[in-house]
């Protein structure tokens, strides 16, 4: 097997006495779909932001394309090829949608402050080409008719795509999605679904993705890991992790008590 | 395109008449007013479009007014000279601030930066041998190609068309990727970051840019005066400036030249009532703190506000 594009090898993380993170390996190799599931509490966000560098990890290695992350600051992160979503959304509301589409793609029609203090052709060709390509990803999303809509403006399903648009705009190898489908309608996680495959086909995308929603999960995951309490309880395919006792027990056992109970 | 060339030749007329049919006291505050706006410019960069609260705005003002006389007074060099290149030693130290200071933000920036004056206002008292003490210097004069500048209507030659170039420049790079990075910042750190933006340096930037355009503000500010008194550039007079911001509307580069305005006329409007005037700013701040968050800006908002607004329903 080739080697993984992330390797979480390891990896715990404490905020003072609570171990958020138990020691937990997950390898994403290029090109997958891959999904990191388990009960509310058990880590997963943790997981994301100690990868793209908002918490640090208490002990463990990160590597990314076969260099270390771990300790780097997020901006580096991201740079690195690493783009992610928030699961609470953190677009920047008072801009338009392709204004939050074109910061991610600003430095790749980079130029200098003088050509922006006079507007010269660099400045309005870079313009045009960041411009055009934040379209184009709009259009991937299916946001092209909302081009000039303020952020915090658009209802709650489109600004989960326009997240998307806005991390594909970093042009990154590895998209980390942070619940993408929670809170969204049925007809909206199938949009999700078509949208998610389609970006591994055509842009050659390796996805790890956390949630929730089975229907997103199982439709799109080569491979699921689960967590919970902070440990990785199982790591397999998706029928594999379905039929995993431990698994039944930590995360449909407890839905199912829950059920019970009400 | 005819609009803007309209605009523009209008306001060369303007420019070119002004001198002839105003009284020279006119002259001297309109030149005081885009001195003014040009210290608030600062401001607004780094507290506006950036959203970082700095109280640092009078000790650039006061070091851009003290740098060149000072060079003036020991080495003899001219302020054509002195001037720009002590802008941008404060604009470095400015970057330098932030650096330092970016660890902390809201409550903490603020204070942080209040000390900052307050360091250079003591500083400005005690090196005597350089500044003259409590006591203050005289700037020197304005001389270029062997024209002097002192009085309002000559001054005006040189400080609208500096202040005008700077609002523009100001106003070109915020309606640029940098402009939009410092909105991102503003609205959300964490999802800045993670599109690779380097935060940090983005906000001392912007520290910079504030140092640059307050020290520019300031200079022309010390060539109005004739005198630098240190009193002048105290916690006070950075309040003062942060008042004008919020009156102007924090993201609005028009808005604060009609407040400046506004704070340069209050005074002469209200004159019977001198021993007030602290009362009647205090009020307008508090009036539009309240009423009127966007300031002056949000009372027109097409007209007034750049592309990356605060409230808006989209740019253009």
């Amino acid at each position: 097997m080739s080697e993984p594009l992330l390797s979480v090898n390891d990896v715990t993380v404490r905020f003072g006495g609570i171990v958020a993170l138990n020691g937990v390996s997950i390898d994403v190799a290029s090109g997958a779909i891959q999904a990191v599931i388990g009960p509310n509490g058990a880590g997963k966000s943790t997981l994301l932001n100690v990868v793209t560098g908002l918490y640090a990890a208490s002990g463990g290695a990160i590597s990314f394309a076969g260099k270390r992350i771990d300790g780097a600051p997020s901006h580096l992160v991201s740079r690195s090829g690493i783009a992610r979503t928030f699961q609470n959304t953190e677009l920047f509301g008072e801009m338009s949608a392709i204004e939050n589409v074109m910061v991610g793609s600003d430095r790749h029609h980079s130029y200098g402050l003088g050509s922006a203090a006079v507007h010269d052709g660099r400045y309005r060709r870079r313009e045009t080409e960041a411009r055009r390509e934040a379209q184009d990803l709009l259009a991937l999303v299916g946001l092209q008719d909302q081009q000039d809509t303020a952020a915090s403006a658009l209802p709650f399903g489109s600004q989960r795509r326009l997240e998307i648009a806005r991390a594909l705009a970093t042009r990154p190898r590895l998209l980390l999605l942070d619940e993408p489908a929670a809170g969204l309608r049925a007809a909206e996680v199938e949009d999700l679904t078509r949208i998610l495959l389609a970006l591994r086909v055509e842009r050659g995308l390796t996805i790890l993705v956390i949630d929730h929603v089975m229907a997103l999960v199982m439709a799109i995951s080569d491979r699921i890991s689960v967590l919970n309490f902070g440990r990785k309880i199982a790591d397999g395919d998706p029928d594999s992790v379905r039929k995993s006792p431990a698994v039944i027990k930590a995360y449909l056992g407890e839905k199912a008590a829950h059920a019970f109970s009400a | 395109m005819v609009a803007r060339l309209a605009i523009g030749t209008t306001g060369l007329a303007l420019f070119l008449a002004a001198p002839h049919v105003l009284p020279e006291f006119r002259m001297f505050e309109i030149c005081l007013i885009a001195a003014t706006a040009l210290v608030v410019l600062g401001q607004i960069v780094v507290t506006g479009f950036a959203g970082q609260i700095s109280l640092a705005q009078a000790a650039f003002v006061g070091l851009g007014g003290y740098g060149p006389a000072i060079l003036a007074a020991t080495w003899g060099l001219p302020l054509w000279l002195g001037i720009p290149a002590t802008a941008a030693v404060v604009g470095v130290g400015g970057f330098v601030l932030g650096q330092m200071t970016l660890r902390v933000s809201g409550h903490y920036l603020a204070l942080a930066t209040l000390a900052f004056t307050a360091i250079v206002q003591l500083a400005l008292v005690h090196c005597d041998v350089l500044t003259g003490g409590a006591a203050g210097m005289a700037m020197p004069t304005f001389q270029i190609f062997g024209i002097t500048l002192s009085k309002g209507s000559e001054l005006y030659y040189l400080v609208l068309p500096i202040t005008v170039l700077l609002f523009l420049v100001t106003g070109n790079v915020m309606r640029s990727r940098f402009g939009r990075g410092l909105a991102a910042l503003r609205q959300s750190e964490t999802a800045a970051e993670a599109m690779g933006l380097n935060v940090r340096r983005y906000k001392a930037a912007a520290f910079a840019a504030s140092g640059f355009l307050g020290a520019i503000g300031g200079a022309m500010l010390a060539l109005l005066s004739t005198y630098l008194d240190p009193a002048q550039f105290g916690i006070t007079q950075s309040i003062y400036y942060l008042a004008i911001a919020v009156v102007g509307g924090m993201l609005s580069p028009v808005g604060i030249i009609v407040a400046s305005a506004i704070f340069v006329f209050i005074p002469e409007w209200l004159q019977a009532f001198q021993s007030y005037l602290g009362l009647v700013f205090a009020l307008l701040l508090l009036g539009f703190i309240v009423l009127r968050p966007d300031g002056l800006a949000s009372l027109r908002p097409s007209a007034l506000r750049l592309g990356l607004s605060r409230s808006g329903e989209g740019s253009r």
